[in-house]
């Protein structure tokens, strides 16, 4: 079976672990992109296409609620995980009703992410598909309309 | 009012007999004893709270008895009797301390009312030292939730520093198990070893995982989620959660519950966390073929749970340790000593009190008692 890559984007700002989470994910066979900073990774956003987010909540300067929030804004389609080492998984819930897919407590389980990255890239592809099949219908409706 | 326990001496029997009979006659039952040796023999057999001594006598004068029951009994009150002619006695006596004197013959009214004002003086004593205590017992209680809280506070910061760099050693022993699960036979040397040194870090991080996660959880304020609770199924819930290990030792876990409580509000998720918790421990402590005991109470608005083991019991030195996060007297890596710290973070924050009541010995018995809170 041929695995689709999920395009992820890892958003963190610990160098260290932005660098050996990308390179599990990448020998797992996802497509990787890094940011580490809210900023940057909308930066990446407006540049690449990506299905998941990986976010960790707490960074300095634009913290990941603030960058959840900008995401859902600009780009509503893309998946959000976000990731924790905090205990507060108030903020992780109220992430998640901000329109977050769902959220991991580091130190993470790999299996559990790569369950969650799955499910999220499928919601994504869904939601997308049934986009397109609006939007088939819309265009039949149009043309039977001439 | 508890009836007073009086001694009388003086050298001639009589005249104390006298008293005696008066004295019985107004409620007031007396000792008697016809020297100062005899009267400390007495003493020292049974607890009095007033001693009546006549001043002179032979050997063993009343001021001597005085100070020897000052010295040895300090909680009792002397009242001494002196002769119609040296009222110096009873100053010397009140100066080394009695309670008072009277000067023979004794009127005995005055005699009663002196015995019940020495004997208001030693409850006025007993109730102050009572309440010292209690306000002693008070500010330790306050000083160790302060302590606790701010110990709290700090093992959830430093657990939140390390779950990042453990996560960063989580993920790069993960991608070594990675590497090494895609090489080919033989590509990399030693392999076997290297698997078994990533094994072992894998262990310690899920360890200390268990940990950080357990110590933020305890900080981390829930909302409570208040509902109704079905008693009897909600204890035998939790009796079903601990049943591999009551059967391994085979422990019986009685239960006592209220008939007339049925039903009752409160957060089932964490009092359960709270049950389970104190009856793990409790099923931890026990011998093979122990009992140990559930009991439920209902008082006024709240609810008494008390789990009881006839295990070894808990040390005194221990006792006020116990809630303090890591103590643990479990091996490394076999307890994490946050159960009971969590335990009381809970019961906190159910607006409940635990207490332990446990010795060398006696076993242990936690009570926790918590609001039913109908009221939401």
């Amino acid at each position: 079976m041929i695995r689709i890559p999920t395009r992820v984007l890892l958003v963190d700002d610990e160098t260290d672990f932005v660098e050996i989470m990308s390179l599990r994910l990448t020998d797992s066979g996802e497509q990787v992109l890094t940011a580490h900073s809210g900023k940057e990774c909308l930066d990446r956003l407006t540049e690449k296409l990506v299905d998941v987010v990986l976010l960790d909540i707490k960074m300095p300067g634009m913290d990941g609620i603030d960058t959840l929030k900008e995401i859902k804004k600009q780009f509503p389609l893309v998946e959000v995980i976000l990731l924790t080492g905090h205990g507060s998984t108030e903020t992780a819930v109220q992430g998640m009703k901000l329109g977050a897919f769902d959220y991991l407590l580091k130190p993470a389980d790999f299996s559990d992410l790569s369950t969650k990255l799955e499910a999220a890239r499928l919601r994504k592809d869904e939601q997308e598909e049934r986009i397109r099949k609006a939007e088939a219908k819309l265009l039949m409706r149009r043309s039977g309309d001439v | 009012m508890e009836p007073i326990r009086l001694l009388l001496v003086d050298d001639e029997l009589y005249f104390i007999e006298a008293i005696a009979k008066r004295l019985k006659k107004r409620g007031m039952e007396a000792l008697l004893a016809t020297s100062g040796a005899a009267g400390l023999d007495i003493l020292e057999k049974q607890p009095v709270d007033v001693v009546v001594s006549d001043v002179k006598m032979p050997g063993m004068s009343g001021l001597d008895l005085l100070g020897r029951i000052r010295e040895r009994f300090p909680k009792i009150e002397t009242i001494l009797l002196t002769g119609h002619a040296s009222p110096q006695d009873g100053v010397d006596g009140i100066k080394a301390g009695a309670f008072d004197y009277l000067t023979k013959p004794v009127e005995i009214d005055h005699l009663e009312s002196k015995i019940i004002q020495a004997h208001d003086k030693i409850q006025r004593e007993k109730d102050k030292l009572r309440e010292a205590e209690l306000r002693e017992a008070m500010e330790r209680q306050i000083i160790a939730n302060k302590r606790l809280a701010s110990l709290g506070t700090l093992a959830a910061g430093i657990a939140h520093e390390i779950n990042n760099p453990l996560a960063i050693i989580n993920e790069a022993a993960g991608w070594m198990r990675q590497i090494l699960g895609k090489s080919r036979e033989g590509g990399i040397e030693r392999k076997a070893d290297i698997e078994k040194a990533l094994e072992k870090i894998e262990t310690a991080v899920d360890r200390a995982r268990r940990i950080t996660h357990q110590l933020l959880g305890v900080v981390r304020e829930t909302p409570l989620s208040l509902s109704e609770i079905d008693l009897s199924e909600f204890i035998a819930d939790i009796i079903r959660l601990v049943e591999k290990e009551t059967a391994v030792k085979h422990i019986r876990i009685a239960t006592n519950l209220p008939d007339h409580l049925k039903i009752f509000w409160s957060d089932p998720f964490q009092l359960r966390q709270v049950l389970l918790n104190l009856l793990t421990n409790a099923v931890h402590a026990s011998e093979e073929n122990a009992v140990v005991t559930v009991q439920v109470q209902e008082e006024g608005q709240q609810i008494l749970f008390r789990i009881s083991d006839t295990g070894g019991g808990i040390p005194k030195e221990h006792q006020e340790k116990i809630f303090e996060p890591f103590f643990t007297t479990k091996p490394p890596g076999k307890g994490t000593g946050l159960g009971l710290f969590i335990v009381r973070g809970i019961v906190q924050r159910l607006q409940g009190n635990i207490r332990l009541e446990s010795g060398i010995g006696k076993g242990a018995c936690f009570s926790v008692s918590i609001p039913n809170r109908r009221d939401g």
